[in-house]
């Protein structure tokens, strides 16, 4: 079968290695939520969002996810693309880049990271955002539902890739060192919980439990929750019928520990839930390596939305 | 009853049945919702559940609380829609296949049940059903409700394999397997599994408040569609 990218003429690039996991991913569905479709999207949406802005795309523009790095691709057109996320050392033809910036390409040169020292996904934006199959109104890559970019498959090796203004011409800009979220947090990650859902029917030696303890991000975890080990949470009632969930909705599940809900989540859940977190938290559990201690923090809701409004209203997302 | 899972959405439990009664009220208000409170993304109906998602620029938590109570308060009012009208226009006909080779729990059903398993495909595709809810596996709908006599608890441990297009009971609910995977329904019959090729059309087939029915057929024809 035809790649999605192949149809209008020779590739800009085209991917030498895809690394362990590299999806394309924008901002994902709005729309289907109610036919059960998963939301999608980029894991880490504030390094997405910064890597379209980077380059004047829209903010929904596709680009590629990649996770862990080692991916590399060969350029065939003089043109630009941004980087940012995941701290993977990233070299064009041998010479170190860095990243949350855009980079200059001439045909033939080779762009290559290496695999992430911290983080989990890096976001590589390319002007005008990539050419690909969209349903639903994204192109986000779902595995789960077999829904576009890319035929709902992660990039293979020797993939061609088109997008969709590669002769726009932009200064180099790089983003200032204030704006980039720290790679790696001292401590534990701090995660925002807001109470929710079943909560007031778990017992007050869980609910203590869930502030108190130390949790670790299992390597279980994927574009559909961050699974998180730590002490048994056994008191949730038994739910009859599934209930709707959201962005950030944390379920206690089968094996009596919570996860978190990412970009690929289904949109109804049958195991009791503490409730979620601030959506906006999402990004820094993304780039969260299997291993990451994580402290739940209470939050307020109040809050969390405003820092959403602030964000969409900034990069202009409607 | 009305509770806030996310600094942008609302979730309204009516006091009804999670059943046929119960999605159409929900439906009441859902549509309610949409036309009174601005700045809604998503509506997400189940069962007895309604999940409103909003803007986090229009969102005001005590704005919302109110409209969704006086919705509540309607579609609680409104009387009991009739087990025999669909709500929607659009009607998803499945050609099913009561084949006991294709469907590995069809004869105990019936044998518990005291009919012939012709009597049990009869029954299980008379009816016109509606979506009660979607999820689980994208593209599942959670069907109702089945006739009584044919209503039957799930497997005590799931299959780890449900083949694509396997159709299950589950209590008063029915659906069919969009995918092949773990599920404890107890299975009466199959769908072509050509039917599911597209991921697109597969997913979206089934939305809440739509109607589907059954159309038995000939194990021939199912072989000649699959």
């Amino acid at each position: 079968m035809l790649s999605p990218t192949d149809r209008a003429g020779p590739p800009h690039a085209v991917v030498d290695r895809p690394g362990p996991y590299c999806t394309v991913q924008d901002l994902g569905r709005r729309s289907g939520r109610r036919a059960g479709l998963a939301p999608g999207g980029a894991m880490d949406q504030r390094a997405y969002l910064w890597a379209n802005r980077l380059l004047d795309n829209d903010p929904g523009d596709a680009a590629l996810e990649v996770t862990l790095g080692g991916f590399v691709l060969r350029f065939n057109v003089e043109t630009m693309v941004a980087l940012t996320g995941a701290d993977c050392r990233t070299t064009l033809d041998g010479v170190e880049t860095g990243a949350w910036r855009t980079i200059r390409t001439r045909p033939g040169q080779v762009l290559r990271l290496s695999y992430s020292a911290t983080g989990m996904r890096a976001y590589l934006a390319c002007p005008g955002g990539l050419d690909t199959d969209r349903a639903f109104n994204s192109a986000s890559s779902v595995a789960r539902d077999g829904l576009p970019g890319l035929l709902g498959r992660p990039l293979l090796e020797g993939e061609p890739l088109r997008w969709l203004a590669p002769d726009r011409t932009l200064p180099n800009r790089q983003l200032p060192a204030h704006l980039i979220p720290p790679a790696s947090p001292d401590a534990a990650l701090e995660v925002p919980l807001i109470p929710g859902y079943e909560w007031p029917e778990f017992s007050d030696a869980d609910r203590d439990r869930v502030f108190a303890a130390e949790w670790t991000v299992d390597p279980t975890s994927d574009r559909t929750a961050i699974r998180l080990t730590g002490p048994a949470l056994t008191s949730g009632p038994r739910i009859l019928d599934s209930t709707p969930l959201v962005d950030g909705t944390i379920q206690v599940t089968g094996d009596n520990r919570p996860l978190v809900f990412m970009r690929d989540r289904p949109t109804i859940g049958g195991y009791p839930k503490l409730g979620g977190t601030d959506p906006i938290a999402l990004d820094a559990l993304a780039q969260a390596r299997p291993g990451t201690p994580v402290r739940f923090v209470p939050a307020e809701p109040e809050a969390a939305r405003l820092a959403m409004a602030r964000r969409e209203s900034f990069f202009e997302i409607r | 009853m009305i509770t806030f899972p996310g600094p942008v959405s609302a979730l309204v439990t009516l006091p009804v049945a999670p059943d046929r009664d119960g999605i159409a009220r929900v439906l009441s208000l859902e549509g309610f919702t949409q036309e009174s409170l601005p700045g809604v993304r998503a509506t997400i109906p189940a069962f007895n559940r309604l999940l409103v998602e909003g803007s986090p620029s229009d969102w005001d938590p005590g704005e919302v609380e109110s409209v969704l109570e006086a919705g509540a308060r309607a579609a609680l009012r409104a009387p009991p829609t009739s087990p025999e009208t669909p709500t929607t226009a659009t009607t998803v006909s499945l050609p099913v296949c009561y084949d006991p080779d294709l469907a590995p729990d069809l004869e105990e059903l019936a044998a518990t049940a005291g009919l012939a398993t012709g009597e049990v495909a009869r029954l299980h595709s008379s009816p016109t059903y509606l979506v009660l809810a979607t999820g689980f596996a994208p593209g599942f709908a959670y069907l109702g409700d089945v006739d009584a006599r044919i209503a039957t608890p799930r497997r005590p441990s799931p299959r780890a394999r449900v083949p694509q297009g396997a159709v299950g009971i589950a209590d008063r609910r029915t659906g069919v397997y969009p995918a092949e995977g773990p599920g404890g329904w107890r299975l009466i019959g199959r769908v072509p599994a050509a039917l599911f090729e597209d991921p697109t059309e597969r997913i979206a087939r089934f939305t809440p408040g739509g109607s589907v029915e059954f159309r038995p057929i000939a194990r021939t024809d199912y072989e000649a569609e699959c």
